[in-house]
């Protein structure tokens, strides 16, 4: 099947803008929203179900075809927009279960917390299938009168002065839209708004690339190995091994009969190490105390996908006349938790639309309501209090391996039955973690993290 | 299942015959390149090079996964997203 991909040997030239002249729009709209993801979904429908008339434009040939990687939704923020989301929306698993593996190559120091409080309403995560969340979004946003259009990319967007009034769609699509507020939801690697000049290109740094593999295995299997109940799930965070040295993380999500295994680290530290992104799954699978869970399991897919992890300092400008930029493409993501802040922001960019089309003014002025509600929700305020910590992993770029490793030295050493007496062993101990790491570099590493612990 | 050919099979790509949209700007700056990161950060291998002949390196651009990861270690490299439609389709999450 590849074999003929591997024949366009020589790189073609292919001049980058065949010259047509877009044909005129037939109509105009009250808004368009880029990218049918959770973010542009969300402001769609918040637009359409206040009035407006929305187009919602998406270059895959369905919702979510374009993403991969993860994941769960954090349920309280999701029941707030949509009250009891999970009737309509397809979960996964209800997680009961989440946990840290704290890793080194031949151990795991684990801390867990598993609750049938988090089984029962307005419990707390799901894991959940990309196609299904996006396709419900969508599905909401058509219901409330948004028209969605799929295979349509949008190539530029259109100024007037500096006024957003319109886009060009992909030049074999021949056509392009006008409307009076442009959303930019075109997730993180998101070229519109830098193509525009209105935001600064991304630094290798604050965009992480992760890789994912999706195991197939049958439900109670899964039940079986992770300690679940029928139906429920676990999340498990993986920290140290996984990313070889690194400061980067990865993950473990239970779906019905799958299961994720996601790891990733910032590009800049990609491309420093040399290390090829899928040589880090491949080292997670061979692990051990991993491997056992693998068993028997079949790779549906693979895939690889970037997250914006420069944290607060790293949002640009947000508001433009006659523009918004919401979701992962106006880095709105804190830890590896998107969803919830996507939708929101889409949430609060429809409302500074609706205001902006009652009073028929769309400049930067009226739309920067969509800032201030931003900065007045848990997306700006939880994003502010961790930015801190997005620092601090690079002044302290072993962090994540090097104290993973201590862990679990020490939970070795503290596990192992020794012939000596217990003061004797914890003076052990001490030396043993002592000659890894200095304890005067300890104690200026646990300084550091203390500093910005929120 | 280590081998990176075989994480490609299981994708579904609908190949865009008409538009490459990964690129590289000018070979003679790849030649001048040392340490080649495009090689080893790529996730599907979209850029390939013998080591021990002075060819050009090569953007298998059917195979991308539009992760945009490449367009950020490298100034020679144009990168935009394959005509709507085409490209890469995740069907697993
Ligand atoms: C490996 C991984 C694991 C993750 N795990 C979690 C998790 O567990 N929980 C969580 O909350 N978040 C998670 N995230 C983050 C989450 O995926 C994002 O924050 C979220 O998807 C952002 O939503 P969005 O709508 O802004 O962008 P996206 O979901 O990226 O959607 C953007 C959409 O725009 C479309 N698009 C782009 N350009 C154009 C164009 N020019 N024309 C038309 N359409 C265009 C794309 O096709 C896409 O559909 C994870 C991310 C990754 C990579
Ligand atoms: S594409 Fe960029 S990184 Fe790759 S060899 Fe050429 S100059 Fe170097
Ligand atoms: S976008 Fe990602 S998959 Fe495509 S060529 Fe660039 S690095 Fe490779």
């Amino acid at each position: 099947m590849l074999r003929h991909w591997y024949e366009c040997k020589k790189p073609v030239k292919i001049s980058k803008k065949p010259l047509t002249n877009p044909t005129e729009p037939i109509k105009k709209y009250d808004a368009i929203v880029v990218g049918a993801g959770p973010a542009g979904a969300t402001a769609a429908y918040f637009m359409a179900k206040s009035g407006l008339d929305v187009l919602l434009l998406e270059r895959g040939p369905y919702p979510g075809a374009k993403n991969c990687g993860g994941a769960s939704l954090i349920a309280e923020h999701t029941h707030k927009l949509f009250p009891n989301f999970w009737d309509e929306c397809e979960c996964e698993r209800i997680v009961t279960q989440q946990a840290y593996w704290l890793m080194t190559e031949d151990s795991i120091l684990s801390s867990s917390f598993q609750s049938m409080k988090l089984a029962a309403a307005p419990f707390n995560r799901f894991t959940v299938k990309r196609r299904n969340l996006y396709k419900w979004l969508c599905d909401k946003a058509m219901n409330a009168g948004a028209t969605l259009l799929l295979n349509h990319q949008v190539d530029d967007v259109i100024f007037e002065d500096s006024q957003a009034i319109g886009v060009n769609m992909a030049p074999q699509l021949n056509c392009r839209f006008l409307a009076d507020i442009i959303v930019l939801a075109d997730g993180a690697n998101s070229l519109l708004a830098e193509q525009a000049g209105l935001v600064p290109q991304v630094s290798p740094q604050d965009l992480s690339l992760y890789v994912k593999e999706t195991i197939a295995l049958p439900a109670q299997v899964i039940e079986d190995r992770f300690n679940l109940p029928p139906g429920y799930g676990s999340i498990i965070g993986l920290v140290g091994y996984p990313t070889a040295g690194f400061n980067g993380t990865g993950s473990i999500h239970t779906f019905k009969e799958s299961i994720n295994i996601n790891v990733g680290m910032p590009v800049a530290d990609f491309a420093k190490s040399g290390i090829k992104p899928y040589e880090l799954l491949d080292r997670i699978k061979k692990h051990p105390l991993i491997k056992p869970l693998l068993a028997g399991g079949v790779t549906l897919e693979y895939g690889s996908s970037v997250i914006p992890e420069g944290g607060y300092h790293a949002i640009p400008e947000l508001v433009h006349p006659g523009l918004l930029i919401v979701g992962d493409a106006a880095s709105l993501v804190n830890g590896t938790h998107g969803f919830n802040l996507s939708m929101w922001s889409g949430f609060f960019a429809s409302q500074a639309a609706y205001q902006a089309k009652i009073s028929r003014d769309f400049s930067k002025k009226k739309l920067s309501l969509y800032q201030t509600l931003l900065n007045e929700s848990f997306v700006i305020q939880d994003l502010k209090a961790n930015a801190k910590m997005a620092g601090l992993q690079q002044r302290v770029p072993y962090l994540f391996n090097l104290y993973s490793q201590l862990a679990n030295e020490t939970a070795y050493h503290m596990s192992k039955v020794y012939t000596m007496p217990k003061r004797a062993k914890r003076v052990f101990i001490f030396k043993k973690i002592t000659s890894i790491q200095p304890l005067t570099k300890i104690a200026s590493d646990v300084w550091k993290v203390l500093k910005v612990i929120p | 299942m280590t081998n990176l050919a075989d994480y490609l099979t299981l994708l579904h790509f609908t190949p865009d015959e008409h538009w490459q949209h990964v690129l590289i700007t000018d070979q003679s700056i790849c030649q001048q390149c040392r340490d080649k990161p495009c090689l080893t950060l790529c996730p599907s291998g979209v850029f390939t090079w013998n080591l021990h002949k002075s060819e050009p390196v090569l953007v298998l651009y059917k195979q991308c996964i539009e992760c945009g990861a490449c367009r950020l270690i490298c100034d020679n490299i144009n990168f935009s997203y394959p005509c709507g439609g085409c490209g890469v389709n995740f069907i697993e999450g």
